[in-house]
């Protein structure tokens, strides 16, 4: 019995007040891989898949090493395959009304509930995450997770009416990675139709649990698969024909950056060494610790890149009570980083944090926003109207005031600049898998021949061609950047014939320089378009409409050169007219929102303008396409550069001579020339915040 | 230590800057409880080390000598004989930390203890207890009345008008008093947390009750509406750690109300040894107010070295 074991025991923790070992049992996490020998495979439509003749590597538990099963790697032939299946299951799951789907989601958050046990375990153990972490947090947001989406299923009919399922969703998965991550883009996808397949690295087993989970509830078995593979199978599973859209979760480093006021810094350093002190770091099983590991690999890059900050002049404090040997990192506090050193630019490894002072509030931002990452960030200030400040300037996906970390089905998470371009979650985060519907469905291809190196980098060269023959005055030559008409960077132009193959005018030959001056003029109109109010935005539409419609004869007559009938001619541009006025109209309406979701505290969703758009318009519509693009870039406050329609830009100079005495300079900007090359320096340019391309396959 | 002067205002200039963040405390207060637990022969130890920190206390308006004397006994004697043994225990003195009683009960106290041939020191609520609304002058007669009665610790209230209306340094000097009226008993003062108002007030209010020489601060009285919360308790334990990073003296802690069950014990003093350390886990430094927590530690005891659970007529009551 108890009494005598603890008899030497009791005494000594009498004085020293230690703490034991808490430790969970992981019996049953071992019984479930001995249910498939220790021999993973892949679970697809609802049966584990085990092919023959296949690579296997081996699961090994992140803290003692040992081979806990080994798992299968797939091959191209398992991930075509599975995503035949998900189309199969595909059409019978989006058929279903948004009702049965939210049941069945209903159903796979019950089941979880039963076995969460064995799925914070097996998390637990595989990763090397603290168990409370995993069965406190992560496990309960994917339950929450699948209510939400559930209820959004089950009123989709009514409230996404017009938008239907995207069709079979690809999900690529990093090496290291929460299942909670998964969760976040699976429950949307299901609920809102679509079926998913997801390519998961080797050595984490619990993806491969929870599509068992799926797959027992019997129903609708092809809807989670999971194949296990190495990355290099991502680009297949991108090109499979039956693939609508591919989700790609990179690697997220989990290190943090502090920005602490100079005045408070001594203090705050003293208090933050004291509390690295008391954390307690082991095995993630233990009830009792606060940290657990990430493996020897994560354990590696921390120690390199402290040794790397330190070599560059920083000072590191190391506390806590750590397990000595690898892979365990303690703690690491990092101060003192000269800021123009390559760690303060380089991602944080995971424990590391790397505390740095500022003297004002618009110091802090300028190096909070000084990075390319722009994931979330936390404002702790006993100030509301400053941490409000704060929280408006930085430019992160979300921000949180005196709080961190928080996560809620019901509110979106995404990022800025390269922390990514996606929303998960919240009523945003469904419309990432659907489309409109009655679009056709397009085919991906991937070019076997496609170049990257090459693309859009020859110019084709111009000589003349013909006398002009057009209606007179035409329009001015040049480059619409900045307000007025500028010539063109290289001095040449280009060609543009009509529909009977004659010359119908020259416009500018754009190339990378004059990107480079639109995108420049772009910006420095940015911050004072982004600030009007939105009345004022619609009203500038309104005149632009206004102006058109004055317009109309002229641009009749050049569509008519190119081939269209004068009536229909007349109808693309009032319905131009009218697509500036009902984008006017949807920028007065648009607004912030003010949520409250199930955390502490109302949350605020503020839709920002991205910044500056780039948009490449179609060959066809050359007038349509061009406003109905230019109109909803401006309405929500973005600047824009826009390479107008390869056969006739001449319509949309015509739309430039309104512009240039209506907006101010550089909110629009127009640059003629050569597609491909134009868009070659457009993707290139890394200060456009978001391209949108209407061109060819290529 | 001697706050006077020129000393006192630039101390209390500095005090009345302080904020102390809201959500931040509730945080740490809701992760305390979560992120540390100990399990079997470490939860008995524990246990056990908990008893110790105990001010066994009574105070209701039924008190008689009879219910005193038998809390005392229980006092020596908090745990079963055989219990202790079976945890080879038995022999290490394991007592309360002190009793606790109203003014009027002191000799009962000082009597009882003495029977039982024990020396554990008897502690006073006085000052108006629990309210303090009476005259200053009344309740420093009452101070000094327990400690010729043989009271060696003194709990007191402290004004809450003052903390409310702001006047710091009118309750600086009232503490003040109240610590010579002690003399060379131990004075804990009570801030009485539940009716400050908002946690930068406790914070304000922990710092000056340990300028004017107190020996430990208490969270509560035991009967308001609310008593010993994490949150509140957090707070004045970064007073205390504050003050010492300040000045180099230690001072103590103690929670009282509210705390009935082994469990919330063990919360307890993890918190302190998270946010103190080791050092504050002795008698000297940190006491727990309570009555019933007794019972449900030896319960608990019980059930480690047996593995059954006990009955309430299975121990001895208090």
């Amino acid at each position: 019995m108890a009494a005598t074991r603890a008899a030497p025991h009791a005494c000594e923790i009498f004085t020293s007040l230690e703490y034991g070992p808490v430790p969970e049992s992981h019996a049953c996490a071992l019984a479930w891989l001995d249910t498939q020998d220790r021999c993973l495979g892949h679970y697809v439509n609802g049966k584990w898949l085990k092919p023959e003749h296949r690579n296997s590597v081996p699961c090994q538990d992140p803290i003692t090493g040992e081979n806990l099963a080994s798992c299968l790697q797939a091959q191209a032939k398992d991930v075509a395959a599975a995503v035949e299946a998900a189309r199969t299951a595909f059409k019978s799951w989006s058929a279903q009304p948004g009702v049965v789907r939210g049941q069945h989601l209903t159903r796979l958050a019950k089941v979880i509930q039963k076995h969460q046990r064995l799925l914070w375990t097996l998390e637990s153990l595989v990763t090397g995450r603290v168990v409370r972490e995993v069965r406190d947090g992560d496990v309960q947001l994917a339950q929450q997770l699948l209510h939400y989406h559930a209820i959004q299923a089950s009123t989709q009919e009514e409230a996404l009416a017009g938008w239907e399922p995207m069709g079979v969703i690809g999900l690529i998965l990093p090496p290291t990675f929460s299942f909670l991550e998964m969760m976040w883009r699976i429950c949307p996808a299901l609920a809102m139709g679509c079926t998913v397949v997801a390519l998961v690295p080797p050595t984490s087993p619990t993806p491969l649990l929870l599509a068992q989970l799926a797959g027992e509830l019997g129903s609708f078995p092809g809807i989670l698969n999971v194949i296990s593979g190495p990355a290099s199978l991502g680009p297949i599973l991108a090109s499979q024909p039956a693939i609508q859209k591919v989700a790609f979760c990179g690697a997220l480093e989990g290190g943090l950056r502090l920005l602490i006021q100079e005045s408070v810094w001594d203090e705050f350093m003293r208090r933050l060494q004291e509390r690295m002190g008391r954390l307690r770091s082991g095995q993630g099983l233990d009830g009792a610790v606060d940290m657990g590991t990430r493996g020897a690999a994560a354990c590696d890059l921390a120690q390199r890149f402290v040794h790397e900050a330190q070599s560059q002049g920083a000072q590191v404090f190391q506390a806590g009570d750590v397990p000595p040997k690898s892979p365990f990192y303690p703690p690491t506090l990092v101060s003192n980083l000269p800021p123009a050193s390559p760690c303060a630019q380089a991602e944080v490894p995971w424990p590391v944090v790397v505390a740095s002072p500022f003297r004002t509030a618009k110091e802090a931002l300028a190096v909070a926003n000084g990075t390319p990452r722009g994931g979330s960030a936390s404002v702790w200030s006993e100030r509301l109207g400053q941490a409000l400040e704060l929280g408006y300037g930085l430019q992160m996906g979300t921000v949180w005031i005196n709080a961190h970390n928080l996560r809620d089905p019901s509110v979106p998470t995404g990022g800025c600049k390269e922390s990514g371009c996606s929303w998960h979650g919240g009523p945003d985060g469904l419309y990432e898998y659907l489309r409109p519907s009655r679009t056709p469905i397009q085919v991906s291809c991937l070019s076997k021949n496609m170049n990257y190196d090459t693309f859009g980098l020859a110019v084709p060269s111009t000589l003349p061609a013909g006398p002009e023959i057009g209606p007179s005055p035409a329009p001015p030559y040049g480059l619409f950047v900045g307000g007025r008409f500028q010539a063109p960077g290289a001095r040449s132009s280009r060609p543009i014939q009509d529909s009977s193959g004659n010359l119908h005018g020259y416009v500018a030959e754009g190339g990378a320089k004059d990107i480079r001056g639109a995108v420049e003029a772009a910006h420095q109109a940015a911050p004072g378009w982004a600030g009007q109010s939105p009345g004022a935005r619609a009203g500038l539409l309104w005149a632009l409409a206004a102006a058109l419609e004055r317009r109309k004869s002229t641009l009749a007559s050049r569509l008519e050169r190119q081939g269209v009938e004068l009536k229909a001619a007349e109808a693309e541009v009032e319905l131009s007219a009218r697509r500036l006025r009902a984008w006017g109209a949807r920028a007065q309406a648009q607004g912030h929102t003010l949520q409250v979701s199930g955390l502490r505290g109302p949350v605020l969703r503020l839709r920002e303008p991205l910044g500056v758009l780039a948009v490449v318009c179609p060959d066809e519509w050359p007038l349509l396409a061009f406003v109905s693009l230019l109109a909803p870039a401006l309405a929500c406050g973005n600047t824009v550069v826009m390479v107008p329609s390869a056969a006739c830009p001449l319509l949309a100079l015509e739309v430039c001579q309104d512009m240039a005495t209506l907006f101010p300079a550089g909110l629009a900007n127009v640059v003629t020339g050569d597609r491909d090359h134009l868009t070659r320096c457009l993707a290139l340019h890394q200060d456009v915040q978001a391209l949108w391309y209407f061109g060819s396959a290529q | 230590y001697n706050f006077c002067g020129r000393g006192l205002s630039k101390y209390l200039s500095w005090i009345s800057k302080i904020q102390v963040n809201h959500p931040a405390v509730l945080r740490r207060a809701e992760q305390i409880q979560a992120r540390r637990t100990v399990k079997k022969e470490w939860q008995a130890a524990w246990l056990l080390k908990a008893v110790t920190f105990i001010d066994l206390t009574t105070l209701s308006g039924d008190d008689t000598s009879s219910n005193i004397q038998r809390l005392c006994y229980k006092a020596k004697y908090p745990i079963r004989e055989d219990l202790l043994k079976a945890l080879n225990m038995h022999d290490k003195g394991i007592t309360t930390a002190a009793v606790c009683v109203y003014p009027a009960r002191v000799c009962d106290a000082v009597r009882a203890l003495k029977a039982a041939g024990c020396n554990i020191p008897v502690a006073s609520v006085a000052t108006g207890f629990p309210a303090g609304q009476t005259h200053l002058k009344t309740r420093l007669e009452e101070i000094r009345l327990a400690v010729e009665d043989g009271a060696t610790e003194i709990d007191v209230v402290i004004n809450r008008s003052l903390v409310l209306t702001g006047q710091w340094e009118a309750l600086y000097d009232e503490i003040r008093q109240f610590r010579k009226a002690c003399g060379e008993a131990h004075l804990k003062t009570i801030l009485a947390t539940g009716e400050l108002g908002s946690l930068t007030n406790v914070y304000k209010a922990s710092m000056i009750a340990m300028m004017a020489g107190s020996d430990f601060i208490k969270t509560s009285t035991g009967k308001e509406t609310v008593n010993a919360t994490f949150p509140v308790a957090i707070v004045m334990l970064r007073a205390i750690r504050d003050f010492f990073w300040k000045t180099g003296n230690k001072i103590g802690f103690k929670p009282a109300g509210g705390i009935r069950s082994a469990k919330d014990s063990l919360a307890w003093l993890s918190l302190v040894k998270e946010e103190l350390g080791d050092e504050w886990l002795k008698p000297e430094l940190f006491r727990i107010g309570a009555s019933t927590l007794l019972s449900d530690i030896e319960r608990q005891i019980y059930h480690h070295v047996t593995g059954r659970y006990a009955a309430y007529h299975d121990l001895p009551m208090s």
